[in-house]
C-alpha cells in the first residue's frame, strides 16, 4: 500500500490559494460570467400557487413577443403543482427585461387547490394531501435496541423535552445556473455545480443522447452545500431552450428562486428522554421525531423516514434505544443535501437533552460527555479544548453570571465520514519543466486546485506555484461529486499516484537519478519534445474516514433585549493528514460561520394563509454577516498516519448545539427551538404576555 | 418589472410636471428599484430628483439648521458638525443598512421610502396596502409588525431617520402644488396612521424639499434593536432628545421606530419628563405611559420589553 511521505515540506504547510489573484481580481469566471457569443437569457415561469391543477398554458403570445427565440413548457399536459414556485414554463431571449414581457405574456389556467405549509397542520389528519395518493405524514421509520421501557424505569434520572430545528436554505453565493451550447448534436454546458460528471449524466440521460457528447465545465464556481450536485430542472429547461432556439442560452436563478426550489435542510421537532444513573452513565433514550422535506416528504419516501430522518442517538453509546423518524409532506420546495444532512439536527436534539441531564445531576457538561462519549479522538479534544478554552474558569452554574447581560458556556462534539475513493488524475510533464495536474473534479471554493498542486509539489521538490492544476470539465480523468466531504480524500491520492508514477518514469526517460528540485528543470529538458504524459488513481492506505470534533461557544445574552451575542468558538477538529493547512483552517471558519446562521438568525418562514415563501431575499433570510462573527479558535488535529479526510462537513455540526447550550447556561432557561432570536429568548424569560387572538 | 420612461428633473417644477399622473420621484432608488423589480410600483415614468440643483445643501445655522432632501445618508453620518449637535442624528444614520446603501441612500427618500412588510414586498400577495382586502399579518408571521396602529394595516414605519428628527422636532419643507408648506414630522406621517393604504402623507406630487432641526437640544441618542449586528432593519428603535438646564430636564422626546405606522410618541409620556431629574423609577412611568396602548399580535409580543429597554437606555444615555 502506498503511503504518503514521511518527511513532508510542502504538506500540511500554509500556501495560498492557487486561484486567489483571479477570484480576488475577477479574472475568474464562473457560470454567471460566462457569455458565450450570442448567449441569449433564459428564464422560468413558476407556480404561483401553492397547490393546483393546472389545466392549459398558451404560450402562444409569449413566443410571438419581441426578442423571444425559443418558449417551452417543462411539462406536457394536464398537471399538479405542489408548491409555490414549481417550474412550469421557460422562455429564451435577446434581454432579461424580453423574457420578463414573454413570462407575464402566459396564459396559465389552473385550479387552485388546498395546500398546507406548516409542519403541525400537515399531519393533521384532515389536512389537504399534498400527494394526493397517501397521507402526508409518511410511515414511522422505528429501530429499537435493548429494553428501553425496563431501562428507563431503572434509570436514576429521567429527563425529556422537545427540540425544534428550521428549515435551512443553502443560499449559494453563486445561484443555481447553466449556460448551454449545442454544435449539432454535441452540447457543452458550463455548470455551477458539485459534480460536472453527475450533471453530464443527468443531462444525457434526460435528454437522450449520449454521454460521450456531452461536456460539462465548472472552472469556477460559487459554493453548493449539497444543493448542486444534478442539472436541476433548470439545467435540462436550458438544455432544451438552447436546441429550440438554436443558440446558446444562459439561464442563472434569482435569489427568490433560490429560496423556492433549489433545496434545503429538512426541519425537526425531537421529542426526547433520556434516562442515566446518577454518576451520569447513559442507560436509556428514546427519540420520536418528525420533520418536513417539503414535497419529498411523506408519500414520495415511503419507507424511509420522510427525508427528514438523522442518526440518533448521534454520537453516543447508549444500550437502550428507540429511534421513530417520520416525515410529514408539505406544500412546499423539496429539500437536498445539505452540509452534513441530518447531523446538525441530530446534535441539536441529543446536545441539548444531555446539558439538561448535566444540570440535573450537577455535572459539569464536558465531564459528562467523556462519561459517555465512546470515541478516544472526541476525548482527547475535549480534554485538549477545555484547557485552551478556559472551561473550568468560564463554565458556572446556569443562570448565575451577574447583571442584565449575562455569560455563559456550552459544548458538543460531532462525527463524520470524509473517505475517498473513485477517482483518476493525470500528470503532464512538459519538456521546459512545467507541470500540469488534470482531474474531472471541482472546485466548489474550498481549495481542492490548491491541494492539488501541494501534492505534486510535494512530489516533484517544485514550490506549488509552478503546478498548474486543472479541474472542472468532463474532460478531464472522471472524479465524483464534490459531497460527504471527499474531495480532498478522492483527489489528493489519485494526484499522488500520478506524480509518483510520473517521477519513476520520468527517472526512467532520463536516466537520472535525482530529479527533484533543483534537478527538475535540467532532467525535463532531456524529454526532448515528447512531453510525459502519466495517469494514477485514487489508492486504499492514502485517505481514510470518519472524524471527529467538538466546539466550545462562549454567548452573552443581553436579558433586557433579548440579543444573543457569540462571544468565541474554540473547534477541535481532527482531519488526518492536512494537505493544506490555509485552506483546511477556511473551511473550519466557513463551518462555524455557517452553524452560526443555523443557530441564531437562518430560517426559510412559511405563510400558512398563501402558502409561499415570505423571505426569499437575503434581506429577510437572514445570514451571518462580519458584525456577527466572533474570534474563531481552530485547532486542528494532525493525525497524518491516516490519510488525508474531508473536512468540509463535520466542521459545522455541532455550532449550534454548543451555542444553545450556551445560552442556556447563561440563562438559565432553554430555548430549544432554532433559530434563537430575541423573541424567543424574551419569550423563555417570561417577558412576552401571551397574545389572544 | 415593467418598461418605464425616464427623466431627469432640472428643477422642482419641472419634476411636478414630468411626474404628472402615473410618474414616481426616484432619489437613490434604494426602495423604488426593489419595487419595481417585483413590480409592485409600475410606475409610467421615473423623475430623477438628483438631477435638480441645490438639493443637496447641509446649513448649519443658530437657532435651526437645513438639510436637503438629496442630502445622503453618509454625507449625514460622516458631517462633523451635525454630529456634534446632533449625535442621536449621527447614531441613527450609522445604523442604516450597509455603506453602499448609505452611500446613495438620500434624506427624502429615507423618509419618504414605503412599507417593508414581507406581504407587501411580496410579487405575488396582494393585501389590504396594495388596494387588496385583506391584511395577512393580521393572523400572519407578524414578527415584524406594529404594535400601535389606527387602522387595520400593521406595517410599521422604518427609517430610522424619521424616529430621531421625529425626537429633534425637525419640520419637513415640503413644495405642494407650486406652494412651500412646512410639516412637522407628526404632520409628515399621520394620513398612514388613519389609512391603510399610504406610507406618509405626501401626495404623488409632493417633493421634500428640506428638513429644518432646532439646535435648542442638549443631548440626544439613538439606539436600536436588530436581529443582526450590521445591515438588518431595527426590531425596536428609540430616540431621545432633551433640553436640560439647571440639572433638570426641561424638555424631552421619546420616539419609538419599527412599532407604529408613524414615529411613535406620546405627548403625556414626554410630559412626564419636564422639569424632573432622571431616576430610573422615572423612566419607569415614562415607559408605562409609553406603552399603555400597545396591543401585540402573536409573534410581537417581544416589542414591548424591548421597547422599554430601549427607552430606558436612551433617557438614561441624554438626561
Ligand atoms: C437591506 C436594506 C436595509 C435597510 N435598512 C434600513 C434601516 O435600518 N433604516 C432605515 O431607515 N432605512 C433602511 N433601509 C432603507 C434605505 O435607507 C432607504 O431605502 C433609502 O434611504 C431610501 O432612499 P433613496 O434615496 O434610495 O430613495 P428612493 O428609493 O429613490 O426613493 C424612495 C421613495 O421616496 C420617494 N422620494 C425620494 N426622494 C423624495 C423627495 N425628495 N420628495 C418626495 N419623495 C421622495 C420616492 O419617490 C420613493 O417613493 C434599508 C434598505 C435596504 C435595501
Ligand atoms: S401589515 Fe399592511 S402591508 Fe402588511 S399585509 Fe397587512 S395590510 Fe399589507
Amino acid at each position: 500500500m502506498p503511503t504518503w511521505p514521511e518527511k513532508r515540506s510542502v504538506l500540511g504547510r500554509r500556501v495560498r490559494r492557487a486561484d486567489g489573484p483571479l477570484k480576488v481580481t475577477g479574472a475568474a469566471k464562473y457560470t454567471s460570467d460566462v457569455q458565450p457569443a450570442g448567449c441569449l437569457y433564459g428564464m422560468i415561469l413558476r407556480s404561483k400557487w401553492p397547490a393546483a391543477r393546472v389545466t392549459e398554458i398558451d404560450l402562444s403570445e409569449a413566443a410571438r413577443s419581441p426578442g423571444i427565440k425559443a418558449a417551452i413548457l417543462v411539462r406536457d399536459g394536464e398537471r399538479r403543482v405542489r408548491y409555490y414556485g414549481e417550474e412550469l414554463a421557460a422562455v429564451a431571449g435577446t434581454t432579461k427585461q424580453a423574457c420578463l414581457d414573454a413570462l407575464r405574456k402566459i396564459a396559465v389556467r389552473a385550479q387552485r387547490l388546498p395546500f398546507v405549509v406548516k409542519e403541525t397542520d400537515g399531519i393533521k389528519p384532515d389536512a389537504p394531501r399534498v400527494w394526493e395518493e397517501a397521507p402526508n405524514l409518511s410511515k414511522p421509520q422505528v429501530t429499537e435496541r435493548g429494553q428501553v421501557e425496563q431501562a428507563f424505569a431503572e434509570a436514576d434520572v429521567v429527563v425529556e423535552g422537545t427540540y425544534s430545528t428550521q428549515i435551512e436554505i443553502h443560499h449559494c453565493l453563486e445561484s443555481h445556473g447553466n449556460a448551454a451550447v449545442w454544435n449539432g448534436d454535441e452540447l457543452t454546458v458550463w455548470s455551477s455545480t458539485q459534480g460536472v460528471f453527475s450533471v453530464r449524466e443527468g443531462l444525457a440521460g434526460n435528454l437522450g443522447v449520449d454521454q460521450s457528447k456531452v461536456r460539462v465545465i465548472s472552472e469556477f464556481m460559487g459554493g453548493g452545500f449539497g444543493s448542486k450536485f444534478g442539472p436541476g430542472v433548470e439545467g435540462a429547461i436550458v438544455a432544451r431552450l438552447a436546441k429550440e432556439a438554436n443558440a446558446p442560452v444562459k439561464l442563472m436563478l434569482s435569489r427568490f428562486e433560490e429560496s423556492l426550489a433549489v433545496g434545503n435542510r429538512p426541519s425537526s421537532i425531537q421529542k426526547v428522554r433520556l434516562g442515566a444513573t446518577r454518576a451520569g452513565k447513559l442507560v436509556a433514550y428514546e427519540l420520536d421525531s418528525y420533520g418536513t422535506a417539503g414535497v419529498g416528504s411523506g408519500a414520495a419516501t415511503e419507507g424511509g423516514g420522510g427525508g427528514a430522518e438523522f442518526p440518533a442517538p448521534y454520537i453516543y453509546a447508549i444500550p437502550n434505544t428507540r429511534v421513530q423518524h417520520r416525515g410529514v409532506a408539505l406544500n412546499a420546495g423539496a429539500a437536498r443535501a445539505f452540509r452534513a444532512p441530518g447531523h446538525p439536527q441530530a446534535s441539536f436534539g441529543i446536545e441539548s437533552i444531555l446539558d439538561e441531564l448535566a444540570v440535573k445531576l450537577g455535572l459539569d457538561p464536558v465531564e459528562l460527555r467523556l462519561l459517555n462519549d465512546p470515541s478516544e479522538i472526541r476525548q482527547r479534544e475535549y480534554r485538549l479544548g477545555r484547557d485552551r478554552f478556559g472551561w473550568r474558569e468560564k463554565y458556572r452554574s446556569p443562570g448565575s453570571s451577574p447583571g442584565p447581560v449575562k455569560v455563559g458556556v456550552g459544548c458538543a462534539g460531532a462525527t463524520w465520514g470524509g473517505g475517498g475513493g473513485g477517482t483518476r488524475a493525470q500528470a503532464q510533464i512538459n519538456p521546459d519543466g512545467s507541470v500540469e495536474i488534470r482531474c474531472g473534479t471541482q472546485d466548489l471554493g474550498t481549495g481542492t486546485r490548491t491541494v492539488m498542486a501541494m501534492v505534486a509539489a510535494e512530489v516533484f521538490g517544485l514550490p506549488p506555484e509552478a503546478i498548474r492544476a486543472r479541474l472542472g470539465d468532463t474532460a478531464y480523468p472522471p472524479s465524483g461529486g464534490s459531497g460527504g466531504s471527499t474531495t480532498a480524500a478522492s483527489v489528493s491520492p489519485a494526484v499522488y499516484d500520478a506524480c509518483e508514477k510520473a517521477l519513476t518514469e520520468l527517472k526512467q526517460r532520463t536516466g537520472l537519478e535525482d530529479v527533484r528540485g533543483e534537478n527538475w528543470k535540467p532532467a525535463c529538458r532531456k524529454l526532448g519534445l515528447e512531453p510525459l504524459v502519466v495517469s494514477g488513481q485514487w489508492q486504499k492506505g492514502l485517505s481514510s474516514s470518519g472524524v471527529g470534533g467538538v466546539q466550545f461557544a462562549e454567548v452573552e445574552v443581553d436579558i433586557e433585549t433579548g440579543l444573543v451575542r457569540v462571544r468565541k468558538i474554540t473547534c477541535v477538529q481532527d482531519c488526518g493528514l492536512i494537505v493544506s493547512r490555509l485552506t483546511c483552517e477556511s473551511q473550519v471558519n466557513g463551518g462555524i460561520i455557517m452553524g452560526i446562521g443555523y443557530a441564531l438568525y437562518e430560517d426559510r418562514v412559511m405563510d400558512a394563509g398563501t402558502g409561499v415563501v415570505l423571505n426569499p431575499n437575503l434581506e429577510t433570510y437572514k445570514l451571518p454577516g462580519i458584525a456577527d462573527i466572533p474570534e474563531i479558535d481552530v485547532v486542528l488535529v494532525d493525525m497524518p498516519e491516516r490519510g488525508v479526510i474531508g473536512i468540509g462537513e463535520p466542521v459545522t455540526i455541532p455550532t449550534a448545539s454548543a451555542i444553545a447550550n450556551a445560552v442556556a447556561n447563561a440563562l438559565g432557561v432553554r430555548i430549544s427551538s432554532l433559530p434563537i432570536t430575541p423573541d424567543k429568548v424574551l419569550a423563555a424569560l417570561g417577558q412576552v404576555k401571551e397574545v389572544t387572538a | 418589472m415593467n418598461r418605464f420612461r425616464y427623466a431627469n428633473a432640472t428643477s422642482t417644477e419641472s419634476a411636478r410636471e414630468l411626474v404628472g399622473a402615473n410618474g414616481v420621484y426616484l432619489a437613490g432608488g434604494n426602495d423604488l428599484l426593489g419595487l419595481l423589480k417585483e413590480s409592485i410600483a409600475e410606475p409610467g415614468i421615473l423623475v430623477n430628483l438628483r438631477s435638480v440643483p441645490g438639493l443637496d445643501q447641509i446649513e448649519p445655522g443658530d437657532a435651526k439648521w437645513g438639510l436637503g432632501a438629496g442630502v445622503t445618508v453618509a454625507q449625514i453620518e460622516d458631517h462633523p458638525g451635525l454630529r456634534q449637535a446632533f449625535p442621536g442624528l449621527h447614531e441613527a444614520a450609522a445604523e442604516i443598512a450597509s455603506r453602499q446603501i448609505r452611500n446613495v441612500a438620500t434624506l427624502g427618500g429615507n423618509l419618504a421610502q414605503h412599507s417593508r412588510c414581507w406581504y407587501y414586498r411580496h410579487r405575488d400577495i396582494y393585501c389590504l396596502k396594495k388596494g387588496g382586502d385583506t391584511c395577512h399579518a393580521r393572523d400572519g408571521e407578524n414578527k415584524f409588525h406594529s404594535i400601535f396602529s389606527g387602522n387595520p394595516c400593521i406595517s410599521p414605519m422604518v427609517s430610522s431617520l424619521a424616529v430621531i428628527l421625529t425626537a429633534l422636532d425637525a419640520t419637513v419643507v415640503v413644495q405642494r402644488e407650486g406652494e412651500t408648506v412646512t410639516l412637522t414630522m407628526t404632520d409628515l406621517y399621520q394620513r398612514a396612521w388613519d389609512n391603510p393604504t399610504l406610507h406618509h402623507s405626501l401626495d404623488r406630487s409632493d417633493i421634500i424639499l428640506r428638513v429644518e432641526i432646532p439646535t435648542r437640544w442638549s443631548r440626544s441618542t439613538y439606539l436600536q434593536v436588530a436581529e443582526k449586528a450590521a445591515f438588518d432593519w431595527a426590531t425596536v428603535s428609540c430616540a431621545a432628545a432633551v433640553r436640560v438646564a439647571d440639572g433638570r430636564i426641561q424638555e424631552a422626546r421619546v420616539v419609538l421606530g419599527s412599532v407604529a405606522p408613524v414615529p411613535y410618541q406620546v405627548a403625556a409620556a414626554n410630559r412626564l419628563l419636564q422639569g424632573q431629574t432622571w431616576s430610573d423609577a422615572l423612566g419607569g412611568s415614562v415607559a408605562e405611559r409609553l406603552l399603555r396602548d400597545a396591543t401585540p399580535f402573536a409573534h410581537n409580543g417581544h416589542k414591548v420589553p424591548i421597547a422599554r429597554a430601549l427607552m430606558q437606555r436612551a433617557l438614561r444615555h441624554v438626561s
